[in-house]
């Protein structure tokens, strides 16, 4: 009961700050734009696209990209989401003050992980719906978009995860939020100098967020990639639930 | 009741940034008992209260509440403790009443039950006026009252509070002290942290004197009206010529 108390405090604080309000109106507005921009690329594609055999379709040239771009803004938007979840508290003391209602540091650091989610799950949903609306009077692929939009939240769950688990290592919001974007970049471009030096495969491949995104973006779903997301977001979790617990020692 | 102490600290040491901030602090508080806590600035009475509160973990020592070691479970701070620490710090996103409900939320209370409580401590403390307003808008003042509040709201066993009086003016200040011997009178166990002599001597029964992270005094405040003793074996102690 008590971690939806930290979900739903999470929740208001969310609700009643500018920043999410701000984050969502601007964001929403480019990748509206941006669906705008793609949809009217594909309409004027059609005679094109009309004499291809297995031409891309709506779900590949439309709603994919977008699903891209946002996966793209979400390497600003998550860390600046999640960068005073528990930074902020530390520095005004209220972290302490809600250690000292009994709740266990999983507890803290699991609610406050399902509010950001929450409110990121809304943002992909008011994202998706333009595909969606539009899709429903075509003839989208359901199944690669679903995938893609699986790919999509699996991304936003691991981005929030780290994002937690920087808030918990710092007081300083702003200094969690830069450790949650380099942590996230260095995380999609691991193995980019394995691919300068021309090896492909092996751990540095795996470790890449990038490579499990692109095989879900493009309709594949494979059990691995799962598992890559599901084991980022407990030790990231896990991670933080440590460093809180910590705080007890520490301060 | 119970006739055993509802706390008992043994031993309670504890270092911060390299120097012991808590050492060897041992002593215990009855229900319906009032500790009046004193000490100068940086004498160890906010470290002794944070690892009271459960929010700081003693380096060594014990701390045993109704009957159950309080360090292996933090958790019992969950009914039995109310913490209103330095600077009450608050959401400023939150009005008064979503605090207090909160706070209730937090500790495991039902709606219906937080809506009680939170009632009930807003008609007691006369924060009616305020329920609606942001704490980020209160004034210093009312920012206290809103601590003491969330303290008291899910009526611990325990209340905790730190500087309780900072920023209140005289009528409030009587309006606390009040309140205090109520809660007492109730049977919940108070410790009071203040640099006020006056404010020991007006609500507690017992004052204990930290200096220097070290339990300097412990004694019941008896055939004292005046504070003229309680003055004396403070300054003894603070400037080191009683020690």
């Amino acid at each position: 009961m008590s971690l939806g108390a930290v979900t739903r405090l999470e929740l208001r604080r969310l609700a009643v700050r500018p920043l999410a309000w701000a984050i969502a109106a601007l964001t929403i507005a480019w990748l509206a734009w941006s669906f705008v921009l793609g949809l009217g690329q594909f309409l004027g594609a059609q005679v094109k696209l009309a004499g291809m055999a297995d031409a891309p379709g709506f779900t590949d040239l439309v709603a994919i990209p977008l699903l891209a771009e946002l996966a793209k803004l979400a390497f600003l938007v998550v860390p600046l989401m999640t960068m005073s979840l528990l930074a902020g508290e530390r520095r005004t003391g209220t972290l302490a003050l809600l250690a000292s209602t009994g709740l266990a540091p999983w507890r803290i650091v699991v609610g406050k992980y399902l509010a950001v989610l929450l409110w990121l799950g809304l943002w992909l949903l008011a994202t998706l719906a333009m595909p969606l609306l539009v899709g429903a009077e075509s003839t989208a692929d359901w199944g690669k978009l679903a995938a893609a939009t699986l790919g999509t939240a699996l991304l936003l769950a691991t981005l929030a995860a780290i994002g937690v688990a920087c808030s918990a290592a710092t007081s300083f919001p702003a200094i969690s939020a830069a450790m949650a974007l380099i942590v996230t970049l260095v995380l999609w471009t691991v193995d980019r100098g394995a691919q300068a030096a021309g090896v492909s495969g092996g751990f540095l491949e795996w470790l890449t967020m990038a490579t499990h995104l692109q095989n879900l973006l493009r309709g594949l779903v494979v059990s691995s990639d799962l598992i890559w997301f599901a084991l980022a977001i407990a030790l990231s979790l896990i991670l933080a639930t440590r460093r809180l617990g910590g705080d007890r020692e520490r301060q | 009741m119970s006739d055993a102490p509802l706390l008992n600290v043994t031993g309670l040491s504890r270092r911060r940034a390299g120097r012991a901030a808590v050492a060897d602090v041992s002593f215990s508080l009855n229900r319906g008992e009032v500790l009046g806590l004193l000490g100068v600035n940086g004498a160890g009475k906010s470290t002794t209260l944070s690892m009271l509160a459960g929010a700081l973990r003693p380096e060594s020592g014990s701390i045993t509440l109704d009957g159950r070691d309080f360090v292996a479970d933090p958790g019992l701070a969950r009914s039995l403790v109310g913490w209103l620490p330095e600077a009450a710090p608050l959401w400023p996103e939150l009005s008064v009443d979503e605090h207090l409900l909160a706070f209730c939320r937090l500790r495991g209370a039902t709606r219906a039950a937080a809506r009680k409580a939170a009632d009930t401590i807003i008609a007691r403390l006369q924060l009616g006026d305020l329920r609606r307003r942001l704490a980020g808008v209160l004034s210093q003042g009312q920012r206290q009252r809103l601590g003491v509040a969330c303290a008291l709201v899910h009526e611990p066993a325990l209340v905790i509070l730190d500087e309780p009086a900072n920023a209140l003016d005289p009528v409030q200040i009587g309006e606390l002290r009040k309140l205090i011997r109520e809660r007492a009178a109730a049977g919940v166990a108070v410790i009071l942290s203040t640099h006020v002599l006056g404010e020991v001597v007006a609500v507690c029964d017992r004052v204990a004197i930290l200096h220097e992270g070290r339990l300097r005094h412990d004694a019941p405040l008896r055939d004292d009206a005046g504070g003229k003793t309680l003055e004396a074996t403070f300054f003894g102690i603070a400037t080191g010529a009683g020690a």
